[in-house]
């Protein structure tokens, strides 16, 4: 038995011993304050166990293992419906950029209590006008001559948790003179400060995972500041690609092809199965085929980390192929219920559920890189193919005209 | 097995490359589709001079004992090259059936001729529309075999076929020396003419059953499934390939002062592909490591209908990017067009595959 099989085995009898606890039953019911708590205790649970912060250097609270043995627990984990989610904002980016550009002390602190779940972190990077082109943000912080304190004055939108969140990083124009990728400044930011308003945005599901969030006159010391005044852009890069790798769901986080073999089965029209259906079989073979592909895909980039080579474009292809597929998949299952299609349980899950993983289906294709975005970027980086025309290229953003 | 491949993998992939590039072009398979049931016997020289012929065999016959995946990098390589050869996944298929289901006798006979490449096999499970009929036209009766089978491939050059029968227990796999008196082939116009395609009628000839069979269709479905992995990563080699052309193309031609490439309506085009080939890809790979586990099946199937959306999807789209030239009979796209769609017919269309799939999948259900 390799090390990594035995990693693995370990790692699943623990989380198979908190299922009852924490897993997707244990949180049908629950209140969202009830259903945060939950996840608050599941992460100290996992503390506690060792499993926090797997790959993370051992001075911050982690594990000091490598990337491997952390998709492997991620793997396991992903099967059982943890309440994770508020949280893989938080530990997936803003604390480990925030650990990499501040001083020793306060940010082991800060990120022991983000490991336990007892503080979150938001990331402030789009607005209204700036989804997909990141450089074209608005928000702005100048700075006091006198104190060198920066003044935010400007609205940040589509913050995931920023309403749970404690502290955020956040990405501002501090010089609107020059090219617009060169005049941004990263700093973090105390999301209880005064003149921080956070409104939550309730999505087409009904849910409010996500914000609008202003500033108005919020001053921050320039000891909050990540990398040089005007390298933010840099800064926000490098925050995007910390996660080079994650678990993946070749489901995509919506009902998996055995519920749709087992729903084909049990539905009848004219009195015999929908499964015998050409056309029930066509839709489910082909979803099960790329399915199986995402999975022979992740499986290979694994074995990449564990040979000592960078996935490459895995991570893209899982996210443009996974989505579209349980839309489709969704979509079509919604279509076979017939009339009885149309019913919706607003409690039910993406994962359990054809009408809610449909409808929620839309925000896995846009947030993290829209489709558009990364097939551009399969097209440059990969096939060397030439970028876009940019207009703004150069120019400095207070003369691009809006 | 392992999915990444390993030192001595990428050096037959490499090889396999460099000698088809070499030795092949595309004007040579032009002068093959022109003449109906046509097969390129110098190339078929070369694959048994590399041992291309020998590749999963045991070395008792000749063999060099490798597998799958093996296999497939060389059929990957010839995918590209979009050779003449279909005999390359014929005889592996008939070879995988005497492997499976023959005698010693029948094994010690034809396998180091297959394995040298001496001798050339096929299989002829279908009567029209099905892949594996249930009750065969063909009769065998006391070791004498007689009826029709269409459009095998390879059929008009093969020495020896395994045939799905049916006889008065039940369909049986029989193997034919078609050395013998009483076989016909009509050699068939195909739109790929090098498959040497052929109606095969039998007129009261020797026939010998594989008695490892003994649920013929099922072993039957099984020899189509390795076979299928074979095939398709020829497909995915055939898409890549095209891919690139397409990227190629895209990047040179220029239209209102740009690369085409830079148009999104092209660019996105040419990225999809990328990603149905990368699909097709990992399902291929992952199915040969599958191969001897319960669930090969499975992953068979799925590779099958990912590499038949990619070669056809693909190959489709690169015409549409080369524009005006890519109808043309002097690019070579056409050769791609063709390859793509006689793969995906010869070794069983997608509903073939796709009912496949949900039945191994509701087995594994309940």
């Amino acid at each position: 038995m390799t090390d990594l099989t035995a990693y693995r085995n370990a790692a699943r009898a623990w989380i198979e011993s908190r299922v009852a606890e924490f897993g997707r039953d244990a949180r049908r019911g629950l209140s969202p304050a009830e259903d945060l708590e939950l996840g608050r205790r599941y992460l100290r649970a996992k503390y506690e166990a060792g499993y926090s912060g797997i790959s993370w250097p051992k001075e911050n609270g982690g594990q000091g293992l490598s990337p491997t043995e952390k998709l492997t627990f991620d793997r396991e984990e992903i099967l059982h419906g943890f309440p994770t989610e508020y949280f893989s904002i938080s530990l997936g980016m803003p604390v480990p950029i925030m650990l990499r550009y501040l001083p020793d002390g306060w940010k082991q602190e800060r990120a022991i209590a983000a490991l336990r779940g007892d503080e979150i972190w938001c990331q402030l990077f789009s607005e209204p006008a700036a989804g997909s082109d990141l450089a074209a943000l608005r928000t702005r912080a100048i700075q006091d001559p006198d104190t060198g304190d920066w003044v935010l004055n400007g609205q940040k939108l589509w913050t995931s948790w920023a309403h749970l969140a404690d502290y955020g990083v956040i990405v501002a124009r501090s010089d609107p003179g020059v090219a617009k990728h060169r005049g941004l400044t990263y700093f973090w930011v105390d999301m209880k400060a005064p003149g921080v308003t956070v409104r939550p945005v309730t999505l087409a599901a009904g849910d409010a995972h996500v914000n609008e969030v202003y500033f108005d006159d919020v001053r921050i010391p320039d000891a909050q500041r990540l990398g040089p005044v005007g390298g933010g852009f840099g800064v926000a890069m490098e925050t995007l690609i910390i996660e080079r790798y994650s678990a993946t769901d070749p489901a995509a986080n919506g009902p998996s092809i055995a519920r749709a073999i087992a729903d084909a089965t049990r539905m009848t029209r004219d009195g015999r199965a929908l499964i015998e259906d050409g056309r029930v079989r066509e839709r489910i073979a082909r979803n099960f085929a790329t399915q199986a592909a995402l999975a022979a895909i992740h499986r290979r980039a694994l074995l990449s980390l564990e040979a000592g080579t960078q996935p490459g474009s895995e991570g893209a292809i899982h996210k443009l192929v996974s989505v579209r597929n349980r839309q489709r998949l969704s979509e079509f299952m919604i279509d076979i219920q017939g009339v009885s299609g149309v019913q919706w349980n607003e409690q039910a899950t993406r994962k359990d559920d054809w009408a809610t993983s449909w409808l929620t289906a839309p925000t896995g294709r846009i947030a993290g890189g829209a489709d558009e975005m990364l097939l551009n970027t399969i097209a440059e980086r990969i096939l060397g193919l030439p970028q876009d025309h940019r207009p703004d290229k150069g120019v400095p953003f207070n003369e691009i005209p809006g | 097995m392992s999915v990444l491949f390993d030192e001595a993998q990428l050096q037959i992939a490499d090889e396999a490359q460099r000698l088809l590039t070499a030795h092949y072009s595309g004007e040579r398979l032009k002068t093959y589709l022109l003449e109906r049931g046509t097969f390129d016997r110098e190339l078929w020289a070369l694959f048994g001079a590399q041992g291309w012929t020998a590749i999963c065999y045991p070395e008792a016959f000749g063999g060099l004992d490798l597998g799958l995946l093996e296999l497939g990098l060389i059929a990957e390589a010839c995918g590209a090259a979009v050779t003449g050869v279909a005999a390359l996944t014929s005889s592996f298929a008939l070879g995988q059936a005497l492997m499976h289901f023959g005698t010693d006798e029948q094994q010690s006979h034809w396998l180091p001729r297959l394995s040298a490449g001496s001798a050339i096999g096929a299989i002829a499970f279908a009567e029209g529309q099905d892949m594996l009929p249930g009750a065969p036209t063909l009769r065998i009766e006391g070791g004498r075999l007689s009826g029709m089978k269409p459009a095998v491939t390879a059929g008009g050059i093969a020495d020896a076929v395994i045939v799905l029968a049916q006889s008065e227990n039940g369909p049986v796999l029989a193997l034919v020396d078609l050395a013998q008196p009483g076989v016909t082939r009509s050699l068939l116009d195909t739109f790929d003419n090098s498959r040497c395609t052929a109606d095969l009628t039998f007129d009261d000839v020797e026939a010998r059953e594989l008695p490892g069979a003994t649920d013929a269709l099922a072993g039957a479905r099984e020899i189509l499934r390795l076979q299928a992995v074979i095939v398709s990563f020829e497909q995915v080699g055939g898409a890549q390939k095209m891919l690139t052309t397409a990227r190629d193309y895209a990047l040179t031609r220029r239209a209102f002062g740009q690369p085409i490439g830079a148009f999104q309506s092209v660019k996105h085009r040419i990225a999809e592909d990328y990603v149905l080939v990368e699909l097709a890809r990992a399902n291929a790979i992952h199915a040969a490591s599958r191969a001897g586990q319960s669930d090969f099946g499975l992953y068979a199937a799925a590779a099958r209908i990912s590499a038949t959306e990619a070669y056809d999807g693909v190959s489709r789209d690169a015409v549409q990017v080369h524009g005006g030239i890519g109808v043309t009979w002097e690019a070579d796209l056409h050769l791609h067009q063709r390859r793509a769609r006689t793969l995906s017919v010869e070794t069983g269309p997608l509903v073939f595959w796709e009912d496949d799939v949900i039945t191994q999948l509701q087995g594994t259900a309940q």
